[in-house]
């Protein structure tokens, strides 16, 4: 047996068995997803971390198993270049990119719109882009982010932003490159931006010539809340980067769509950030088959969204609260009301199990993963590979947990008022 | 039906016919591939352009369609992890992360080593990383690059390389942070870079405290070739960046392999240049099993260019000629000799079809190769896709086409 194959079948047997890397730096970054998580023996974990989290289903395996395998630097990969053409064509523009990550379509359409070294790029001061990213724009792209702060429901004042926008006659100042918007704001709890607010911002961003790119990573699911196509909101934007691994279901991969002019620059973008991948051919077929149904699936996870947080708001005995007006989308922000609870508290205790629980509740032990965003409000985020029946059981977990916070917290403070009346006697 | 499907299902219809972007511009990148090629009815076509051109095998296939799904960007896809432990242990290295390209796999390597701003890399002027990749270490990561000449077998002087070596205390001078070396080198005709040279360009290195990199794209092919394992190679080298999507078989992907502290880096550097793919599973999966019988299949490619240059050297006709000693791996570069005759015309020819030919080889064969980057010369690539009897049609059709030329 060759050298590569002993290490490969020897050690493939090992690594099976521990799974785990000795590395503290990686072990470190491995933490990312959220808290550590200790799978409970025999637990049902229902997992609302994230959009990210779908799973692709038979149909769109069975695509990949029979996708073309061409080479997509020579651009020689018909499933490619017939998912490039649909997109444009849903999005009401001329041309599009399939790149790897929502990241890279993101950092590849500001790129590709700010061509001039050191222009300014004006977004949210909440968006993924500048929060998220790593300081890609600037890091990678020597732009300058300013930032214009984030209203609750992801817009943001457009006096302000005309204001912001850089004389062009100033040696002082650099100048304005490009506004980004973000839809749906993730920050934000998935609010679609509403349509009048993108028609004033087209305006008044022509005043100036400033073009407008969208974070897009969940667009689908503004078009399917707001009730409108894709390129209606595209009316009002020359760009916008979308992803498909997100709840429309596919593995990997996102599309930047925009004009025949942005979209070549965008393709040597790509290849020099490393982008140009050989043979996506399957990638790509996954993401045509996903998208076919994707609407009526994120409509069915908007109401998946509404069920959990009217149960969760009508249970909130104090220890949480959900704005119900905010739930657009596929997201709820639960707000922790409870004093000397942190949301991280908040989501350790969803992912635990208890005695007293499976007493009760006399069913399964189950447990809930969902994150904070910060130290008040925790995340959680429906999508396809969650039914109505794990939707319903992640209500009567978390129910059952506020429940308990609730008893705890009035425990304390009968036991606090008790204290201060025998201090008082 | 809502707004989107309708949308697929109308244009999806529209493009299968037309199968065609109305893009200028695109229409221009798309050549890229290599001339225009139309395909002859009934034609059998042997594509010797390049190895990246090789396809998933059933078994790569169906390991894909069984893989997990898990997310990579919060670590939490076992086949990735797994992959990357091998892969490190094959290298005798600490650690890796898959990546989905190896432009990407060297840009992150070269990042990763040199942390601070305007740092010098030294690699040689016809290396891919100089050439083929977009100048990325200057246009992306604000490096300096120091081109060395390279030599027909893809090395270089060593006595140079120290002469190029930045001393520390002079403030015009940008510090020296990597020396890159490519192996297989492609320009030069997939050359296996010697193990002597390794060592002593190491101790050379280490004198200055610089680190090395290895463009090994196809570093199986030099371990294959030279019959050591990938950890001997690596003895004299920090890091290297390494396809699975050329010979190796598998669609996509490359993985950087190094230290502990180097890897975790570049797990950064992925996620800010967009190379932070959420459910890499599948293609990790196609990767661990291609690399599996990878070694005796690259054999098998060296056996079949071997093959070839024997055939076309002892047939050049005054034509082209090989330089038989050259071919150590998957490649041949064929020297085109005939005056008045261009590399890129001689391409056209043999992807072309006469009447004469389809009656004499008693087939319709059309062969696809592109000019060399070095002028006057074409390359031919072996892969696992092109069985013996396509290697040998493929040299029917050479002969046929050389003695045309022939005077």
């Amino acid at each position: 047996m060759n050298p590569i194959s002993r290490v490969v079948c020897s050690h493939g047997q090992h690594f099976s068995r521990t799974g785990r890397s000795s590395s503290p730096l990686l072990s470190a970054v491995r933490g990312y997803g959220g808290a550590q998580f200790q799978m409970e023996k025999g637990a049902r974990v229902i997992d609302m971390r994230s959009d990210v989290l779908t799973k692709p289903s038979a149909a769109v395996k069975d695509a990949m198993s029979q996708a073309t395998a061409d080479d997509d630097i020579f651009r020689e990969d018909r499933t490619v270049l017939e998912l490039e053409s649909i997109m444009a064509k849903m999005f009401g523009k001329e041309a599009a990119l399939f790149v790897p990550s929502g990241t890279m379509g993101n950092l590849i359409g500001v790129l590709a719109h700010c061509q001039t070294r050191g222009l300014e790029v004006i977004l949210g001061d909440r968006s993924h882009m500048f929060m998220w990213e790593q300081g890609g724009i600037s890091q990678i792209g020597g732009l300058h982010p300013r930032t214009i702060p984030n209203r609750p429901d992801g817009t943001f004042d457009l006096d302000v932003l005309e204001d912001d926008i850089r004389p062009k006659d100033d040696p002082h100042q650099p100048w304005t490159g490009l506004i980004v918007v973000e839809n749906t704001h993730s920050y934000c709890g998935g609010r679609a931006i509403p349509m009048d607010f993108m028609a004033e911002l087209r305006k008044r961003a022509k005043k100036y010539d400033v073009p407008i790119h969208i974070d897009g990573a969940r667009i689908l699911n503004a078009a399917v809340a707001l009730n409108v196509a894709p390129r209606d909101i595209m009316e009002y934007a020359d760009s916008v980067s979308f992803c498909f691994s997100k709840g429309v279901g596919a593995p990997i991969g996102s599309v930047l769509i925009g004009s025949h002019n942005l979209i070549a620059r965008a393709l040597r973008l790509r290849k020099v950030l490393g982008g140009g991948w050989r043979k996506p051919g399957g990638l790509a077929a996954a993401a045509l088959v996903a998208i076919q149904d994707a609407a009526d699936r994120l409509q069915k996870d908007h109401e998946h969204a509404k069920l959990f947080a009217k149960e969760i708001s009508s249970h909130g005995l104090g220890v949480v609260s959900v704005d119900l007006d905010s739930v657009q989308t596929n997201m709820v922000l639960v707000k922790v009301l409870k004093k000397d609870l942190s949301a991280k508290a908040f989501c350790q205790r969803l992912s635990q199990v208890s005695e007293e629980e499976l007493a009760e509740t006399g069913e399964e032990a189950v447990i809930v993963r969902a994150n904070e965003v910060n130290s008040a409000d925790v995340r959680f985020v429906t999508h396809c590979s969650l039914t109505t029946d794990d939707i319903e059981t992640a209500i009567k977990k978390t129910v059952f947990v506020i429940r308990q916070l609730s008893e705890e917290s009035s425990a304390d403070s009968i036991n606090d008022a008790f204290a201060l009346k025998r201090v008082m006697e």
